[in-house]
Formats: C-alpha cells, structure tokens, sequence
C-alpha cells in the first residue's frame, strides 16, 4: 500500500476536550487517538453534538477558555506538541501552517472589512509582504478559487457576495499562506448542492497539487465523505465508533451506528420503501449513558453493551471500530 | 452643520471680535498688529523718543538766542512730539488710535474688527459715569459684565473655549473607556470581574464633589479640567463597549481572524472595534452636550476655568448676583440652549441615518 510510506503530519493522541456546563463537566471530546498522513484527504463523520467541531478546534486551540478545556492529551504536528507550544509560536502556526475553514460564510468573514483586506491580513503577518504584494497575492488568491474578474471583486465588501463566493473567499484566505494542513469544518453544509460540488472539487483540486499537505473534512454528510474522503473517522459521543478507509467502510461498515448512517442515505440502486432511521437521538452531553455510548439505540444491544465501554480494535487491516461485537470478550 | 460652521468660524473669531485693529497704516507703514503688535509698538516707541529729542535738541539750540515760541519749526516738532506721545500712551488701544488718526489727518487709517471689542478688555474708561453692568446698546450688543467687559465677545470666545473643552473631553473619556471596555469585553473572565468591579467603586466616587475639591486644591487649567473629568466621564463608554465586545467576540469573524493568526491587538483594534461602534456614534453628541454643561456648572460655582477666561457659567453667576443685568443671565442662557439644541440635532440626524427602520418614528 502506498500509505504505508506517507508520513505522519498530525498525530492525536488521547485528545480529551471538556467543557464546564454548570460545575459539570461535559466531556465533548473524550480520548481521541488518530493521525492523518500527507497527502491524505481525511474525512471526520458524524452526527451534531458528536465532538467534530470540538477537535477541529482543539487542533488549532481554539476551545473558548473557560468554559472550555483541554484536559489531557498531545497533538503533533510534524513532531511538534501544539498542545505545549506557547501563545505567541500558536499565533505563527495558525493561518501558516494550519489553517481553517469555517462553517458559517455569512458570519465568518468581517463585515467592516474588503475581501481583499481579510485576505491579505495572513499574507502580511506571516509572509511579510507588503501592501502591494499581499493585494497582488490576493487577487491570485481569488482567482484560484474560481471567483470571477478578481481584480475587481477584491475590493468589494463581504455582503456584496454571494454565499457560495463567501466560501470560497474564505478558503481563499485559509490557503492564502499554502498551510500544510487545512481543516475543512463543514465548509459545504451552509451552501446549496450545486454550490457544494464546486467547493467539494476545489478542494479535492488544492489537495492533488500538493502532496506534502493534507486536508481534514468534517461534515454529517456521508455522501460528501465519499466523493472526496480517503480515509474516514466516524464520531459519536466524543469518541471515534471507526475509522477506516472511505472504499473500505462503504463497502463493508462494522459499527452498527455506521451501518445505520448508511441506511439512512437514499439509494439510487435498490428500491425502498422508506428511509432506515437510526431511532431516538444524540445523548445529551452531561450524562452520556454508560458502556458503549449508542446501546441505547442499537439493534444489537447486548448486556455487556451497558457496563462496559468497548475498546478501538483493529479487527480488519487499516480498519479499527469500538464496538462489543468484535470483541471477543463481548461475544462470551 | 450650522454648529459646525460656527465652531469653525469661531476660530477666526480674532478677525471679527476685538480689540486690536487687523491692520494700522502709520507714517505710510503698515503693521498687521492682529496677532502681534510688537513692531508697531516698537515703532511708535522709538519715534516718540526720538521726536522728542529732535524737540529738545532744536528748543536748546534756540534758547541761545532769544526763545522765540513762535518759531514755526518750533511748534511743528512740539505738535509731532506731543502726537507720538499720545500715540505712545494709547498704543493699544485701537479704537482711542482710530479717533486719534481722525483727528490728525494725516492719512493715517486704522482697520478695526467689526466689532471692536475684545473678551477681556476692561471698558471702563468708555463706560464714563455709568457703572458696569451696563446693559445692551449700540456699541455693545449684549452689555458689560460687572467688570466692564463686552458680553458679546465674552459669548462668542466662551463658546469656542467651551465647544473644544467638550470636544477634547469627549474624546479623552472615549479614548479610555473604549480601551478599557475593549479590555474587559474581549479578555473576560477574570480581566472583566475585577475590571468591573472597579468600575463600580470607581462610579460610586461623588463625582462633582471631588472634581470641586480637586480644583480648590490646585488652581485648575484647561488641560487640568479635562484630565479630572475624563477620569470620571469614560465610565458608561466602558460599558457599552465592554457589551458590544461580549457580543461581537462570540462571532465567527473574530474565530477565524485568530485562526488565521491575528494578534490579540490588532483583533481588539481593527477587528472588533469597527463592529463595535454603534453606541460610540449614538451617545458622541450627547456627550459634548454633557461635557458642555458640566464645564458650564463648574464655572458657575467658581470651580472651573480661572479668571480671566470667557466662560458662560461665570456669566451666569455674575447675573446671578446682578439679578437685575437681565441680559448678564439671558445672553450666555440662549447661547447654551442654542448650542445644546443644535448639537442635539446632530444626534438625532446621527440616529436617524443608522435607523434601519426608515418610518418607525412616523407610526
């Protein structure tokens, strides 16, 4: 396999993040191991509340402190602890090396400021260049993302475009300084579909032309995952349920809450009635049940499922899941 | 605009209200004596020595003969000696010169300002047997004051004092609690506990009491006055701005401005800050408006800007005690209220240009 020579850029190990919600503490990411490859579009899956966001911006630090906090846990990026690093070497790497896409174009961009500013504002603070050169960048920037006449769109204000325009100015920003990582937080969900093909495309266009940078996409929509992903982790509860390559997992999904997030993607070939459902909803986040998080809507719940929280097994090269079914243990 | 415009002009207000002429044609020289009346001092200075000399010189010189009084050369040096030591006496006082050139008719003319009486020039050599207060007539519009000092002028120079003491205040007091709240709002937490905790005990200072005490203790100045009060003034800015700040800071601009590597100041700065004016430009009038008020009150319990300066509120006190001056306490009244309505009117145009609802007022 080809993947077993890429080397590591981002390694997580043992991520908890939590927050304080009324002097309880919230355990929105809970121990979280991963690592992502250069070169490697990474995909991260799974329903609202299920930590996604929380480890895009645990990666980058970005928890709001309080209430939020990084308990325990390392993140490295090319060797380097970003968990340990101080305030000011955070500021050079965020925007430089690792930089982010958010949600929400309409909010995420400021108001006050020209498109050509905001994009301008990484180039100057960590290319140094000046005024002339950031604004020629900029304009380089835009066209990059397919935004047309960019001389003149440069100077127009956020609110003159477009959403699907807004996006891409954002990424315009967020690759503005060539990050060797770039973390993709839902960047297609607040966009029509027409719109999420074209975003979808150039990122998958950004990720080919270098091979040393890699891209993790967060997103619920597994039908995004597949268009792009190479590898794909499946959240839920603030712990990954898989991982596992995206052909791999499509093909053959393990956890029964995979399986019940493919059930429920309309199908083009087979002829159903109705859409599976997975039953009941998202365990609030101060009292996630114990065991195995999703016994509670599982269909193959057994007793050990309430007791015991499973482990993450390798039950098949390169595919890891948590669940008691694969565990010999859960089987007696 | 209008306030605008009268602020402005107020700044040329020595071409239009004063005592000294703009420009004094003397001997067939001209001096521009606005300003800086020196070398027209100089002038009639050494001329009145020297004329006198020649005087004397030609007197000792006749005297050796019999002294004929009625040599004309004689006269005529007395007459030009006598000139320059009137002028010499009166120097400064361009309207006494004016009548003094008159008289001569030498083609000598004098420009005075329209109205030729300055804020703190003393009247009462032309006062004559009436007695200051005088009140409103030809020469000065608005009267004298208990000191013989033209009210018109006084106004007029007080309301450009008091306009860039407010202005000046404003700012000041802005500077800080924009600062301050920006502070509070973007850092939170702690910052903002403590920070607001002293704001508190910081507003519960009697406020007009300790600026009175202050300025019984050190004699206050302009730059003194402002200082005190904008300790007290920026309080309410910090407020509001602290709130805009807890709210703008929870925006997905300002997430992505960090995660692109912002620094914390130029995010509180350039980021925030623009977002985060709206009660800056709403309250900014009402503020000069308080600002000018305060300055008013101040003078007029004798704790503001020292003697001899122009100020309404100590027109107001003299009118006080000359109840019956009636224009000492109406003049610098219809001043102040024109003043403050007139820049109320900037706050409401300013209101209603950023009101999104275009006829919410007319429902």
């Amino acid at each position: 396999m080809k993947k077993k020579h890429r080397k590591e850029l981002l390694k997580v190990e043992n991520l908890k993040t939590h927050f304080m919600i009324e002097e309880q503490k919230a355990k929105a990411v809970d121990g979280l191991d991963f690592n992502v490859f250069e070169g490697e579009f990474f995909g991260i899956v799974g329903e609202s509340g299920s930590g996604k966001s929380v480890t895009a911006l645990s990666i980058l630090r970005l928890i709001p402190d309080p209430p939020g906090k990084i308990s325990e846990g390392k993140i490295f990026f090319r060797d380097r602890n970003l968990l340990g690093l101080s305030w000011e070497d955070m500021r050079k790497i965020r925007g430089n090396e690792i930089s982010m896409i958010f949600q929400e174009p309409m909010t995420s961009l400021n108001p006050v400021f020209t498109i050509g500013v905001q994009i301008m504002e990484p180039l100057m603070i960590h290319r140094n260049m000046d005024k002339k050169e950031a604004r020629e960048e900029s304009i380089q920037m835009l066209k990059k993302v397919g935004i047309p006449s960019p001389e003149m769109r440069v100077d127009d204000y956020p609110h003159q475009f477009s959403g699907g325009m807004r996006q891409r100015a954002m990424i315009a920003i967020a690759l503005s300084c060539n990050p060797s990582l770039l973390i993709a937080d839902e960047p297609t969900t607040a966009l029509d579909v027409t719109v999420q093909a074209q975003i979808l495309e150039l990122m998958t266009e950004i990720k080919n032309k270098r091979k040393d940078s890699a891209i993790i996409l967060i997103t619920h929509d597994l039908a995004v995952i597949a268009e792009t992903c190479d590898r794909v982790m499946v959240m839920y509860c603030g712990k990954i349920q898989e991982i596992a390559g995206t052909i791999n997992l499509f093909e053959n999904p393990l956890h029964p809450y995979t399986k019940g997030l493919m059930d429920s993607i309309p199908t083009l070939t087979k002829k159903k009635k109705r859409l599976n459902t997975i039953p009941g909803n998202v365990p609030g986040i101060l009292n996630f049940p114990p065991g195995c998080p999703f016994h509670p809507r599982c269909k193959h719940k057994m007793p050990v499922c309430e007791k015991v929280v499973p482990t993450l097994l390798e039950v098949e090269e390169k595919h890891l899941v948590r669940c008691h079914l694969y565990n010999k243990e859960g089987k007696n | 605009m209008i306030i605008g415009a009268a602020y402005f002009l107020s700044f040329f207000a020595e071409l239009g209200i004063n005592d000294k002429a703009l420009l004094v044609n003397f001997d067939g020289k001209k001096f521009v004596t606005l300003y800086n009346d020196v070398s027209f001092k100089k002038y009639i200075f050494a001329k009145a020595i020297k004329t006198k000399e020649i005087y004397f010189e030609y007197k000792t010189l006749l005297s050796g003969d019999t002294l004929n009084l009625h040599d004309e050369k004689l006269i005529s040096l007395k007459a030009e000696y006598k000139l320059y030591d009137r002028i010499k006496k009166d120097f400064d006082n361009h309207r006494v010169l004016r009548n003094i050139f008159e008289e001569q008719k030498r083609g000598d003319w004098i420009i005075l300002a329209p109205y030729p009486y300055g804020p703190n020039e003393n009247l009462l050599d032309e006062l004559g047997d009436r007695n200051p207060p005088t009140g409103p007539d030809r020469k000065n519009f608005l009267g004298t004051d208990d000191r013989g000092r033209d009210v018109f002028a006084r106004l007029i120079y007080g309301f450009r004092i008091y306009m860039t003491f407010a202005l000046l205040l404003t700012l000041a007091s802005y500077a800080i609690g924009i600062l301050f709240g920006a502070a509070l709002g973007y850092y939170g937490g702690k910052v903002d506990f403590l920070g607001l905790r002293f704001i508190e005990i910081w507003a519960s200072i009697p406020f007009l009491f300790t600026v009175m005490v202050i300025s019984s203790i050190m004699i206050p100045n302009f730059t003194l006055l402002i200082v005190i009060l904008s300790l007290f003034y920026w309080i309410s800015m910090a407020r509001y701005i602290r709130a805009e700040f807890l709210r703008e800071k929870s925006n997905d601009y300002v997430q992505a401005a960090i995660a692109v590597g912002v620094s914390d100041r130029r995010i509180i700065l350039s980021h925030i800050l623009p977002n985060s004016l709206t009660p800056v430009i709403s309250f900014l009038p009402f503020t000069v408006i308080s600002g000018i008020a305060i300055l008013a009150s101040l003078d007029f319990l004798g704790f503001g800007l020292p003697e001899p300066t122009p100020s309404w509120g100590q027109l107001l006190s003299q009118g006080v005690s000359n109840l019956s001056s009636w224009w000492l306490t109406f003049s610098p009244m219809a001043a102040m209220f024109i003043t403050l309505m007139l820049i109320a009117f900037i706050g409401e145009a300013v209101r209603e240009a950023l009101d999104p609802k275009v006829y919410s007022r007319m429902r």
